[in-house]
């Protein structure tokens, strides 16, 4: 990857371009503050700090390192300050009058951007200050401050424009590809379990369209095999649309204004196909992402439903039919992604869905709200070139947990957890456990030769599958692949 | 002395604790007026109420939150404790605000203050010794940190002597002077420091969550005011 290094992690060359960036910074800073609604929680926070350290105690990180650095506490006071001194009325006259304060300056900027992305942002610390400060909140509105003066990880500004410029997608997969992809998908089934079952593709008025992390399409084949399989025992009306087919918003890592547009664009492909639902795969932040809909959006918005919660309520209705007898044997555990388990909304339907289907099902501790992160939260699973501090300080905690439930396989239904954890068990001498999704074991025991049971709307459906759908940003080429598959049909 | 002990008691304690209770009242008025500006912006008008009561409460008197750091809890708890019961509760202090506004409340015996002054007093000391020999928080604290838990143990220590003159080395006037003006500076820090959790705490989850809560266009206001619409990713 080519990119300067100034930061623990490249940025593009622009960033280094850009002058006057105190000014510049804390001119975003003031936008942020009238526009969002940051001004509440900097303005309580920087009352009640009590220094108590408890934080501390809580962070996978500063256990690590026990460098005074990484104390939550110490890592936002590197904003509180700011706000302070540029946005309080003691801080300015203080300022003015008897000179006190600091001036923000290029090198503190810089410090920060280091800072805050040693950070996964995974709350775990607010669970413990008793003054209920949200470290990862500051450290969320750090990261799009400073993304306005350009220091970004180039991965994930890299990402978003493939998004939201390019292809559509982060990671870059042009439609005639995904089309591909379902059709080899759906010929895995046929030749592997000798059973039909569909990725359907832009089905005007299904109840759900499907959001997976798009990489699925390129890693997680069993993943997204076990969703379709999922979908189609339960008779569940879905689609994936060719207009927008990736749930990952990392706007959420860095930036607003990024995350307001991805969102707005996954509800607009809900709308252009008529559909109800907004369905998401097996990712951790995507859900998380989804779940600022309504922020967005307004209350009027499509519901959005995580896959898990669709296939637990599907198995605790009797919907979804199992294999008689057939269980995974080997030790099974399972880790919270942070983004859907630390306010507590999404822990018990995958821990139902594993009890079930396996016969050494064992937890790690702390877990639930509780959990430690994987080490690659906050956007950082992403950034390559930061592997060793992720699976190192930032992991060690995490790696201890998986190794001390002796579990073959560490399940967690997040795209970027999977990708985290597989690189944590390699360089923390894990060979032996292998990291899946909650549907990948799904798949292997969900009793595939079923019939399966009619859907009202199926002929519309069916109908409907027929007009496929073709973004003006595909050519003519793409268009002609897509005819063909069509025929082929 | 003998003036400078009518004013402290009088004009003095006024103002002091009139400043206290109206910058208390001042930032619990701003945070409400915040909250509430908030809430109205907000794009998502629905927040966990009962996950927020549930965590306010708890930490309002963490009684479940002892596992974690059991010493350092315990200490801060029973602290606590005696720090609001020994000031609101002694019959002399509830004496002189009959003698002033003509109200009066229940009061704890004499010899239960005895006991929870030094146990304030100790307790007290014992948080300043526990934040210097942890590393994480001696590396957090400011100078406020330090200095407050010292400082409210001199009410409480001259209170103490003022009770038991016996025991008291000092001259009664002087005991008397630097209670009252050790508890009148308190008073006036209470809202200019992290004192003021006592007003703000019972807001600070619900505003932690509000935070997460922008309003609908946010971004793209934001982009509009930095001129960065329609700007390359
Ligand atoms: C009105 C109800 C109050 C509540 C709910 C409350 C709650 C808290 C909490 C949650 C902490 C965090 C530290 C910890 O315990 O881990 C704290 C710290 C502290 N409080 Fe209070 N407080 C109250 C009133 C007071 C009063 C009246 C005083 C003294 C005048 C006081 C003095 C302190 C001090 C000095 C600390 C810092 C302790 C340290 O050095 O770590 N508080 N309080
Ligand atoms: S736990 Fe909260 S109050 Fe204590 S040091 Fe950390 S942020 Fe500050
Ligand atoms: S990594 Fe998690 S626990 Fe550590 S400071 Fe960031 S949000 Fe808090
Ligand atoms: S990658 Fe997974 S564990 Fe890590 S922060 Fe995201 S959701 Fe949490």
């Amino acid at each position: 990857m080519t990119g300067k290094s100034k930061y623990s992690y490249y940025v593009e060359g622009t960033a280094l371009e850009v002058e006057d960036r105190p000014r510049k910074f804390l001119q975003a800073f003031a936008a942020v503050l009238e526009h969002s609604s940051y001004s509440l929680p900097l303005e309580v926070y920087t009352r009640l700090g009590a220094k108590c350290s408890r934080c501390a105690a809580a962070c996978q990180l500063y256990e690590a390192t026990q460098d005074p650095q990484d104390i939550p506490c110490h890592r936002s006071e590197r904003l509180l300050r700011i706000y302070r001194r540029y946005f309080t009325k003691t801080g300015t006259l203080a300022a003015r009058f008897l000179g006190k304060g600091f001036t923000l300056t290029d090198e503190y900027l810089d410090e920060m951007a280091d800072a805050f992305y040693r950070c996964t942002a995974c709350r775990r610390c607010k669970l413990t200050c008793p003054m209920g400060i949200d470290h990862g909140l500051i450290t969320h509105l750090a990261r799009w401050l400073l993304a306005e003066i350009e220091i970004v990880p180039k991965a994930l500004q890299v990402a978003v424009r493939a998004q939201l410029e390019g292809v559509g997608n982060t990671s870059a997969i042009p439609v005639p590809a995904l089309i591909d992809t379902c059709e080899f998908l759906e010929e895995e089934f046929r030749d592997i379990y000798e059973v039909d079952v569909k990725f359907p593709i832009d089905v005007e008025g299904a109840e759900y369209v499907f959001f997976p992390a798009v990489s699925d399409f390129l890693m997680e084949a069993d993943t997204l095999m076990g969703n379709a399989a999922v979908m189609q025992l339960t008779g569940g009306s879905w689609t994936i649309g060719t207009g927008n087919f990736d749930g990952i918003n990392y706007g959420l890592f860095y930036s607003d204004r990024m995350m307001e547009r991805i969102v707005r664009n996954v509800v607009s492909e809900v709308e252009r196909l008529k559909a109800k639902k907004v369905l998401v795969g097996e990712c951790g932040h995507a859900t998380r992402s989804a779940w600022f809909i309504p922020t967005f959006c307004g209350k009027e918005a499509p519901e959005v439903v995580n896959c898990l919660q669709y296939a637990w309520q599907q198995i605790e209705s009797g919907n979804l039919p199992l294999k008689e007898g057939v269980k995974i044997e080997e030790r099974t555990t399972y880790h919270d992604p942070c983004n859907i388990a630390r306010v507590g909304r999404i822990t018990e339907e995958p821990r139902e869905i594993l009890k079930r289907i396996c016969s050494d099902y064992v937890e790690m501790t702390p877990n639930r709200t509780e959990n430690y992160c994987c080490g690659g939260g906050g956007g950082t699973v992403s950034i390559d070139e930061i592997r060793a501090f992720r699976t190192g300080p930032l992991g060690q905690r995490k790696a201890e947990q998986i190794r001390a439930t002796g579990a073959k396989y560490v399940v967690s239904p997040c795209a970027n957890c999977k990708k985290q954890l597989r690189e944590l068990c390699e360089d923390n001498g894990l060979d032996d456990v292998e990291v899946v999704g909650v549907h990948d074991l799904l798949l292997r025991v969900v009793d595939l030769k079923r019939d399966v049971p009619e859907v009202e709307n199926r002929e519309a459906a069916e109908e409907a599958e027929q007009k496929l759908y073709v973004p003006a940003s595909v050519g003519a080429a793409a268009k002609q692949d897509l005819k063909i598959s069509d025929d082929e049909e | 002395m003998e003036s400078l002990l009518h004013f402290a008691r009088g004009p003095g304690f006024l103002f002091a604790f009139a400043f206290m209770v109206l910058g208390l009242l001042r930032h619990l008025f701003l945070m409400i007026w915040q909250i509430a500006r908030t809430y109205i912006r907000a794009g998502d008008k629905s927040l966990p109420y009962s996950a927020i009561a549930i965590s306010s409460l708890e930490w309002m008197f963490p009684i479940r939150k002892l596992r974690d750091q059991p010493v350092f809890s315990l200490t801060s708890i029973i602290f606590h404790l005696a720090v609001i019961i020994v000031p609101v509760f002694l019959l002399g202090h509830i004496e002189l605000w009959q003698r002033g506004i003509g109200l009066a409340w229940p009061g704890i015996s004499n010899s239960l203050a005895d006991v929870l002054t030094v146990v304030a007093i100790v307790t007290g000391l014992a948080l300043l010794l526990q934040r210097i020999t942890a590393r994480a928080t001696r590396s957090l604290s400011r100078f406020q940190d330090y200095a407050l838990p010292l400082l409210i143990t001199i009410p409480f220590a001259t209170g103490y002597l003022m009770m038991h003159p016996a025991i008291n080395p000092f001259p009664y006037t002087l005991t008397f002077l630097t209670h009252l003006v050790s508890a009148n500076l308190l008073f006036i820090l209470v809202p200019l420091t992290k004192l003021s959790h006592m007003a703000l705490l019972p807001g600070s989850q619900l505003v932690s969550e509000l935070g997460w809560h922008w309003p609908r266009d946010a971004g793209s206001r934001v982009a509009a005011s930095l001129g960065k619409e329609g700007a390359p990713v």
